[in-house]
C-alpha cells in the first residue's frame, strides 16, 4: 500500500510515467522531483501514519526501492514494529 | 478585461447581469450558516478549479479566481505567454486576505485531529500550505503560468486593493519601468472562520424581508450594510506604442490615478480625504469633474460610507454632480473587498464603451442624506460617456479613485 500511495500521488499529481516506477533500479533522482515536489509526496505518507519523515534530502541520494524501505522503517518505528494498514484515500 | 464574479464567470456575462440588475446575494453555505443563520453571501457564478486544468487543483481559491480571470483578460487582449520582451511586462495584484481558504482548512483539519482522540496527529499539515496562503500566490501562479519576468507585485489595501493594483500599475508603464502589466484582484474570504470576523464588525447586510437578494441596499434609507461577495477581475495594461506595434486595439485609456489616507479612524471615512483622492485622480487625467459622465461609486450600503461618499461626490464635482450618473453595482455583485475596485472599474469601461449603465438595483427608498442620480432600479442605455470615474475607499482609511476615458478620445 505504502509503494502505491507514493506511485499514485507520482502519476497523479506529477504526471510521472507509470512505467518509469516499474523499473527496479529507478533512482529518486531520476524522477525530477524538487524540493518542493519531494515534501508534497512524503506529505501522502506523512498524512496517513502521523508524524514527519527525517529529513527528505537524503532521498534523492537513493533508489525508489531503498527510499521505500527507508520510509517503511521509519514507519515501524513508530508503531512498535508494525506496518499500519493505509487507506488510499487522501484524508482531509 | 476579464472577471469571474457572483454575477458570471466571465466578464460579459458579469456585465450583462449587472445591466439587468440581477443580484447574486444568497443563504451562506451550510458551514457558516450552522453558525450564523442570517449572514448572506455572493458567491462566485462558477467554482474556479472548474474551469482551470488540473495543475492548478492545489492553489488557494483566491489564486484559482486570479487565473481564470487573467487567461480571460489575456486571451482578449490576444496576449500570448512568455512574449519576448517578457521583462518589460509585469503582475500587479491586488488582495484583501490571502489564503483564506487554506488558513481555515489548516485549522478546521487541526480541531478535527485534536478531537481524534490520538488517531491523527494535529501538527501533520500540507506541506503546501505556505505558498498556497501567501498573499503573493496569486501573482506568482499567474507570471509562471504566462513567464512574465517584469515586476510581480501584490498589494495588501483593504477595499482598495486592486484600484491601488491598477493605479501603481499605471504609474510604472507611465514612468517607463514597463512596457504592459496584467492586473488582477481576486479574493476568496466566504469561510467560517472569516466570515465570523466579518460578522463581529456588525456591518454585514440583513437579509430583507420581501427579496433576501436585495438584501445590499446602497443609498438606500433602509440600508443595513454589505453582503461579502468573493471572486476575481483582470485587465491588461499596456502602453500605446506597445499595442501599436503589436496592432492591439485599445478598450479606453486609464489615464487618472489618486490615493490619500484618512488617517483618522480605522473603518469610519473621511470626506475630505475622499476628495483629495478624487481630485488627483481628476488632475492627473488633465480632465474637469464635468468631463465624467459615470462614477461607479464604493457605495457599500453602510450609513456612515453611502453618507459621506456623497458629501464627497459633491465637494469634488459641485454643480456638475446634478449632471453625473452614479451607481454601487455592489447592490449586485456584493462586496469583494480586494477584488472590488478592479471589478468595477471594469464594469465602468464597458458602461463606458457601451453606453449602457448598470444601475443600484436594489435602490427604492433614496436616503434624502443620497440625494445625487444613483441610477436607482434600473440600467440606463443609450447614454454618451465619454470618461468614468471609480471609487474604492478601504478600512483603514485608503481612498483612491481612477479615471479613463475612451480611447481614442
Amino acid at each position: 500500500m505504502l509503494e502505491q500511495i507514493i506511485k499514485n500521488y507520482l502519476v497523479n499529481t506529477k504526471g510521472t510515467d507509470p512505467t518509469l516506477l516499474e523499473d527496479p533500479a529507478l533512482q529518486v533522482s531520476a524522477l525530477n522531483l524538487d524540493s518542493l515536489d519531494m515534501v508534497e509526496m512524503l506529505f501522502e505518507i506523512e498524512d496517513r501514519c502521523g508524524f514527519q519523515l527525517e529529513d527528505p534530502t537524503r532521498y534523492p541520494k537513493m533508489s525508489f526501492r531503498e527510499m521505500l524501505a527507508d520510509i517503511e522503517a521509519a514507519i515501524r518505528q513508530h508503531n512498535n514494529g508494525e506496518l499500519p494498514e493505509f487507506s488510499l484515500e487522501e484524508s482531509k | 478585461m476579464g472577471a469571474v464574479s457572483p454575477l458570471g464567470a466571465d466578464l460579459p456575462t458579469s456585465f450583462a447581469q449587472a445591466l439587468a440588475g440581477h443580484c447574486a446575494v444568497g443563504a451562506a453555505t451550510p458551514d457558516i450558516a450552522k453558525w450564523l443563520p442570517n449572514v448572506l453571501l455572493a458567491q462566485a457564478a462558477a467554482d474556479p478549479a472548474s474551469l482551470l486544468g488540473g495543475k492548478h487543483a492545489g492553489l488557494d481559491r483566491a489564486s484559482q479566481f486570479a487565473l481564470v480571470a487573467a487567461n480571460e483578460a489575456l486571451a482578449s487582449a490576444n496576449f500570448a505567454p512568455a512574449p519576448a520582451d517578457s521583462r518589460r511586462v509585469g503582475v500587479y495584484v491586488g488582495i484583501g486576505f490571502g489564503g483564506a481558504h487554506t488558513v481555515d482548512g489548516l485549522y478546521e483539519r487541526f480541531q478535527s485531529a485534536v478531537q481524534s482522540e490520538g488517531k491523527r496527529n494535529p501538527v501533520v499539515v500540507h506541506p503546501l500550505s505556505v505558498p498556497r496562503m501567501m498573499a503573493n500566490a496569486p501573482a506568482a501562479a499567474i507570471s509562471m503560468s504566462y513567464g512574465l519576468h517584469g515586476a510581480s507585485h501584490t498589494y495588501s489595501v483593504a477595499c482598495a486593493s486592486s484600484a491601488v493594483a491598477i493605479g501603481e500599475a499605471f504609474r510604472a508603464i507611465r514612468d517607463g519601468y514597463l512596457d504592459a502589466a496584467v492586473v488582477v484582484g481576486c479574493e476568496a474570504m466566504l469561510t467560517p472562520g472569516s466570515l465570523m470576523a466579518w460578522n463581529a464588525l456588525r456591518v454585514m447586510a440583513k437579509p430583507h424581508a420581501d427579496d433576501p437578494s436585495r438584501s445590499c441596499r446602497p443609498f438606500s434609507q433602509d440600508r443595513s450594510g454589505f453582503v461579502l461577495g468573493e471572486g476575481g477581475a483582470a485587465i491588461v495594461l499596456e502602453s500605446e506604442t506597445r499595442a501599436a506595434a503589436r496592432g492591439q486595439s485599445a478598450l479606453a485609456e486609464l489615464c487618472g490615478y489618486g490615493s490619500s489616507s484618512d488617517a483618522a479612524h480605522l473603518t469610519s471615512p473621511s470626506s475630505a480625504e475622499q476628495i483629495n483622492a478624487m481630485q488627483q485622480a481628476l488632475d492627473d487625467a488633465g480632465l474637469r469633474a464635468e468631463d465624467i459622465q459615470y462614477l461607479n461609486a464604493h457605495g457599500t450600503a453602510t450609513d456612515a460610507g453611502d453618507v459621506t461618499e456623497t458629501e464627497s461626490i459633491r465637494g469634488v464635482f459641485g454643480a456638475a454632480a446634478s449632471q453625473l450618473a452614479i451607481s454601487s453595482t455592489k447592490a449586485m455583485h456584493g462586496h469583494l473587498i480586494g477584488a472590488s475596485g478592479i471589478l468595477e472599474f471594469a464594469l465602468s469601461v464597458m458602461a463606458m464603451n457601451s453606453g449602457s449603465l448598470p444601475p443600484t438595483a436594489t435602490l427604492d427608498q433614496a436616503d434624502p442624506r443620497c440625494d445625487l442620480d444613483f441610477i436607482p432600479q434600473t440600467a440606463r442605455h443609450g447614454c454618451d460617456v465619454r470618461a468614468i470615474m471609480s471609487n474604492s475607499f478601504a478600512f483603514g482609511g485608503s481612498n483612491v479613485s481612477l479615471v479613463a476615458r475612451r480611447y481614442p478620445a
